[in-house]
């Protein structure tokens, strides 16, 4: 299993776009932008609904389950503040409740094997420091 | 069609060494291929009027040093001092594809007589993809802090889906890379003329990212490659036969930044592109002798031959088999080692062997009789350009 422990990772800078997310990380709820218009869930945050063009967007919370829509296992250890955990896992998981915003995340608490296209995951928070938690994902509990 | 086609060709090529690390700074290999194109054309240096390139560094956190690390227009005619330079661009997407179409639309505006279009790479020292600051700002901020480094990864995760939705096996792959390499010991100037690569060599190789081993990523190399592009009826007053320019397209695909892993969006950027360039030759992929599709890392092969119409979705890893993409196969890919072979070059070399095929002048690689020769200079996604010359004018 990746050994996390001696990782350091990258610490996100919210922008005005994307503040609104990373505030309701920190309250351990997974919120995202959606259209007032079409209802259209995205992520990224964006200026504009990436289906209708609409500009009324509000950040809504979300059920923080969702499936494994891609992952890589990363080997190379170019990037020194990752090395200790390598080979791990990286995946994009596309949440129930929001279909085609794609969230990275790394798979936690699971060998990195586990790591396969339409595995069922759910949310976790990790916190990096006072002002920023990080979403992450582990394997979901039976359904 | 297209009422322009046949009307551009390119009438010389030139190439710069290919090596690990930079003896000489990169301007000096930009101005060696560009002198070489000049010169395999017949021409005087005096007689270029227009210049274009895509100065850009790959390589993430090393400074952009205009003559070390790019060569931009500005340092091309320091060098040149051509005395009637009289169009300029460089362009800020679409790659070396971008420009070298933007050169076409200047020909045929009468805007120049002979363009020169050069693409000069560098390999920095140190860590490739140098990732130095301990915050993630901007759009990598949901990337980033997850281990997503360079274009490797965002890559990697969309061939996952791939090989997994379409039920594949990343074994496949080995046919590309062993082929490839095998085409590349025609190519003197390619960083790996000289170096076999065996089915054992790629399947034993180390992992990069999952499902990339180190073959099937193009090794980051300096060097530079450059061509000559003129109207028709100067390029038949040429030494060399001219390859004449039948169609190009070219898609920006919306994209949000920090968004990886779709497939979807490889696949439209392809498919638009090609779109444009087969109905603007009259051409379909059914017509085509030989191509040449841009492999930084192998997987754009998959998404190139899938989304340009080659062979259906799902399908390309099987399609690349039993000898189809041979010299002698039924559709010749890669012929000059492509990327894998070359080393990091990016499109222009695949837009410079798309020309040789097509006007007979690719040597003991040449495909027999090959007449319909088709680029995709850049991986499908989000601002893929794609080209067809042809041999015979119609």
């Amino acid at each position: 299993m990746s050994d996390w422990s001696k990782v350091t990772r990258p610490i996100p800078v919210p922008n005005e776009w994307t503040k609104p997310f990373w505030d309701a990380a920190k309250r351990g709820i997974v919120e995202l932008q959606r259209c007032q218009s079409c209802g259209h869930f995205q992520h990224p945050p964006y200026a504009t609904c990436t289906r209708c063009v609409a500009t009324d967007l509000r950040f809504e919370p979300v059920r923080g389950i969702g499936t494994i829509y891609a992952y890589t296992i990363m080997y190379h250890t170019g990037d020194k503040r990752f090395a200790a955990a390598v080979p791990y896992a990286s995946i994009i998981v596309e949440l129930d409740d929001a279909p085609g915003a794609l969230m990275a995340g790394n798979l936690l608490d699971a060998e990195y094997t586990e790591a396969k296209v339409g595995r069922r995951v759910e949310i976790v928070f990790e916190k990096l420091n006072d002002d920023v938690t990080l979403p992450q994902f582990r394997l979901a509990s039976a359904e | 069609m297209w009422e322009n086609r046949c009307k551009v060709a390119v009438s010389g090529v030139g190439f710069s060494k290919v090596s690990r690390t930079a003896d000489v700074p990169l301007a000096v290999h930009a101005l060696t291929a560009v002198k070489e194109a000049v010169a395999d054309s017949g021409l005087a240096m005096s007689d270029i009027d227009g210049l274009a390139t895509y100065p850009e560094l790959p390589a993430t956190g090393h400074a952009e040093v205009d003559g070390i690390s790019v060569v931009s227009v500005n340092c091309m005619m320091a060098m040149l001092k051509l005395p009637d330079l009289a169009w300029h661009i460089q362009v800020g997407t679409v790659n070396i594809g971008g420009a070298v179409q933007q050169a076409v639309n200047a020909l045929l505006a009468g805007m120049c007589n002979y363009a020169v279009v050069w693409r000069a790479m560098h390999n920095p020292r140190g860590t490739y993809q140098n990732l130095p600051s301990g915050m993630a700002a901007g759009a990598t901020q949901f990337t980033a802090p997850y281990g997503f480094g360079g274009p490797g990864q965002g890559m990697a995760v969309a061939y996952t889906r791939w090989l997994e939705r379409h039920n594949q096996n990343r074994e496949k792959m080995a046919t590309l890379a062993v082929t490839q390499r095998r085409h590349t010991q025609h190519n003197p100037h390619a960083y790996f003329y000289g170096t076999e690569l065996s089915r054992e060599d790629y399947l034993a190789s180390r992992m990069v990212a999952y499902p990339f081993c180190l073959f099937d990523c193009d090794i980051p190399v300096q060097g530079a490659v450059a061509i000559v592009l003129t109207t028709a009826d100067r390029a038949c007053d040429l030494k060399p036969t001219p390859a004449y320019l039948a169609g190009y397209g070219q898609r920006l695909h919306f994209e949000v930044a920090g968004r990886i892993g779709s497939l979807a969006d490889y696949m439209e950027g392809g498919r638009s592109s090609a779109k444009l360039t087969w109905e603007r030759s009259g051409f379909g992929p059914k017509d085509v002798d030989v191509a040449q599709i841009y492999d930084g890392f192998s997987a754009s092969v998959i998404y190139g031959l899938e989304s340009y119409g080659f062979c259906g979705e799902g399908e390309a890893l099987d399609f690349i088999q039993d000898g189809r993409i041979e010299l002698d196969g039924e559709l010749p890919l890669n012929t000059f080692g492509g990327s894998l072979g070359t080393g990091r070059i990016h499109g222009l070399w695949h837009i410079i062997e798309g020309a040789l095929q097509a006007s007979g002048r690719a040597g003991s690689r040449q495909v027999k009789d090959a007449n319909v020769s088709f680029v995709g200079a850049s991986a499908p996604i989000v601002t893929g350009t794609t080209f067809i010359f042809v041999r015979e004018p119609y």
